[in-house]
């Protein structure tokens, strides 16, 4: 059975305020598939996520990628979204002011839109998030609060993993690069995630901790440092991490 | 004497009482003259656009000219603009007085200022006793021109039981109309009442046009005041507002301010929470584009113990616009375990758009709680970056952000249907 790549990256190569951060990286993520990236601190790991999401500040150099066969990077970061690819944030950004019901709603009708299907009203949208809320233990409370002012880590990871299962997404990056998360967030993202896994849905897990992958569990592990990958292997490649550490592979450079 | 201190022919020239206060009047603005940019209460907020020798005043003359005998105005109106709630409406059209029928209940009298002056002594009482003429000079001028506006009592213990909407509109149809309106708002112990008050344009947005309010309130013990008020003026016009409020024992006083209006603003607020328990909430909201200026100028005196104040604003400045905020809490020496906060906030939505915040603290008492905020800057990149990567096209995140920022002032309105109002004219 031949595989249809959903992400291609090829050659490339970023930078953040003057600094080269992504130097060269190759890697190609079929439909379906789990690929996790891991790397020591400071590799850039989370500028990976930033860079396939659109998120301004990072200015590409050199390289391509492709999502769906489209050419991503010029692509806003609204049309990417709309587009189906998701960042699971490592740290969420609070936004006072704005109801999380009301932050769902143009969310939800702005991919829809997108879709071609008709926008939920206010009360079709509020029967939908409520219902698919109670599945991840998000109250009804929760949900007429500000985006994430005052939540705790895991409520912080319960809302991200609710926009996950609404706006089913192809394509889902999970940053938790250097996050010293508890187990029980950690687990609540991991269950919204495996509920998400489908034959064309396609997940990226960046993570410093092996930790993670064993409620993820990937088809393919490769190891990112100094910019880009230095080694590919399956998901033993984790365990082995695990016993030897990064410092061989730092060393490479 | 050229410029705003005109000769005008003004109703109850023979009183000899009226006609010595508008003369101090016209001596305590004669003795101030314009503000300058040398005047330390208007030095941010120039008023650079006052050449007011063309401005035209209102006199019992231009009222039948503009009015007709029957008081109604006679240039083209849109359709009857009303509130989206039930309330007791007076309207002024061009300054002048609409006869509404208005069927009050028991103990709540409304009447023209005028007639209060020519039918009623209490009126001496209450005019002019709370306005230092000799320091606010447009408080001067509104005192030199005194004629209209209304006379509001709410007699002790009376609840109103809708909202009192005084609602103010300017037609094109007089081009640079001078208008100054004296309100004095009285409420005895134990009353409560919501007052709204309007102000905005019908026809051409470019007419220019000059109001000059003041409002005199007195809140008696245990009595309580909600004040919102709504300014939209035509965008060249001019629109200064000094509402002086004394309020006594457990007495309160909350204000909302919404502006969004007018070429060069000012919506001041004087509160003197002159006995203990008494309390004042001064908020507002201003959103800008254009070259406009909106003032927000607040001076808050606690005199006597365990007084409270509360201050919220909350500014979006775009185009080439300017927010000037001077807020000032004054504690006087015997107002001990008092309480006084005051928080500013300004967004920038260009890079010419300018805020200047005044924050002043004068605290001359021991054990009291008192503080300050002042903060602005520009929409966060990160929070805009998050909406935008769950879809949301740009501007309508730009839009999400900027109605979240006035979202805690707003908060602030108790009255839902007036809220509600409001935010759906701040969009």
């Amino acid at each position: 059975m031949t595989k249809t790549p959903l992400l291609e990256i090829e050659d490339l190569y970023a930078r953040v305020a003057e600094r080269e951060i992504i130097k060269g990286l190759n890697l190609t993520i079929n439909e379906g598939e789990v690929h996790a990236v891991m790397g020591p601190n400071g590799a850039g790991k989370s500028t990976l996520s930033y860079v396939l999401c659109g998120k301004p500040g990072y200015e590409i150099t050199g390289g391509k990628i492709r999502f769906k066969g489209m050419d991503l990077l010029k692509m806003s970061p609204e049309e990417r979204a709309r587009e189906g690819m998701f960042l699971i944030m490592q740290y969420p950004v609070e936004i006072p002011g704005v109801p999380v019901t009301t932050f769902l709603k143009h969310s939800v009708n702005a991919v829809r839109k997108h879709r071609n299907l008709p926008e939920l009203d206010t009360m079709e949208f509020i029967k939908f998030v409520r219902e698919e809320g109670k599945k991840l233990g998000i109250s009804a409370d929760m949900l007429k609060r500000p985006v994430n002012v005052g939540f705790s880590g895991g409520e912080k990871k319960r809302l991200e993993t609710l926009q996950l299962a609404i706006l089913k997404p192809c394509f889902a990056i999970l940053d938790e690069a250097d996050s010293g998360l508890d187990i029980d967030a950690l687990k609540v993202v991991a269950d919204g995630v495996n509920a998400e896994r489908g034959e064309h849905n396609s997940l990226l897990v960046i993570t410093h901790y092996q930790r993670l992958l064993n409620y993820i569990v990937p088809d393919f592990v490769h190891i990112f440092a100094d910019g880009h990958i230095v080694k590919s292997g399956g998901k033993e490649l984790a365990q082995e991490l695990e016993e030897t550490g990064y410092a061989q592979f730092v060393k490479e450079k | 004497m050229g410029g705003l201190l005109q000769q005008a022919e003004l109703p109850g020239a023979n009183i000899p009482w009226l006609e010595a206060l508008r003369e101090k009047g016209r001596r305590a603005f004669a003795a101030q003259g314009m503000p300058t940019a040398k005047t330390e209460a208007w030095k941010y907020t120039r008023p650079r656009d006052l050449q007011t020798d063309d401005f035209v005043i209102r006199t019992t003359d231009n009222d039948k000219k503009c009015c007709g005998e029957a008081g109604h105005c006679s240039c083209e109106k849109q359709e009857e603009q009303s509130l989206p709630f039930e309330c007791y409406e007076i309207c002024f059209e061009n300054g002048c007085l609409q006869h509404n029928h208005l069927h009050l209940p028991r103990g709540v009298t409304v009447m023209p200022l005028m007639e209060a002056i020519t039918e009623n002594d209490e009126i001496k009482a209450y005019l002019g006793k709370s306005v230092d003429i000799e320091h606010y000079p447009f408080a001067a001028l509104n005192t030199a021109y005194l004629a209209g506006g209304l006379f509001i009592r709410i007699a002790g213990n009376t609840k109103l039981d809708k909202p009192l909407a005084v609602l103010n509109r300017t037609h094109s149809c007089h081009e640079n109309l001078f208008c100054n309106l004296r309100n004095i708002i009285v409420l005895e112990s134990g009353a409560e009442a919501e007052l709204i008050e309007s102000f905005t344009y019908d026809g051409a947005e470019k007419s220019r046009y000059f109001n000059n309010i003041v409002n005199e309130i007195y809140i008696g013990r245990k009595a309580s005041l909600r004040h919102c008020k709504f300014q939209n003026e035509a965008f060249k016009a001019v629109h200064v507002s000094l509402s002086q409020v004394k309020v006594r024992e457990g007495g309160n006083y909350e204000s909302f301010c919404l502006q969004r209006g007018a070429n060069l603003a000012r919506n001041e607020t004087k509160v003197l929470l002159t006995e203990e328990q008494a309390r004042a909430e001064v908020n507002a909201a201003y959103i800008m584009n254009g070259w406009a200026t909106i003032d927000t100028t607040t001076d808050i005196e606690h005199l006597s113990p365990q007084t409270y104040s509360d201050q919220l604003v909350r500014g979006i400045v775009g185009g080439n616009a300017k927010g000037v905020f001077q807020g000032k809490i004054h504690i006087a020496p015997e107002a001990v375990k008092t309480e006084g906060t005051q928080q500013h906030k300004a967004l920038l939505l260009t890079d010419t758009a300018e805020v200047d915040c005044k924050p002043e603290l004068e605290i001359f008492a021991d054990d009291v709680k008192c503080s300050h905020g002042a903060a602005s800057g520009e929409l966060d990149e990160e929070q805009l970056f998050y909406l935008r990567s769950r879809g949301i096209g740009e501007d309508e995140a730009r839009q999400i952000l900027i109605d979240a920022y006035l979202e805690d002032v707003f908060a602030r309105i108790r009255s839902e249907k007036i809220k509600d109002w409001l935010v759906s004219l701040s969009g």
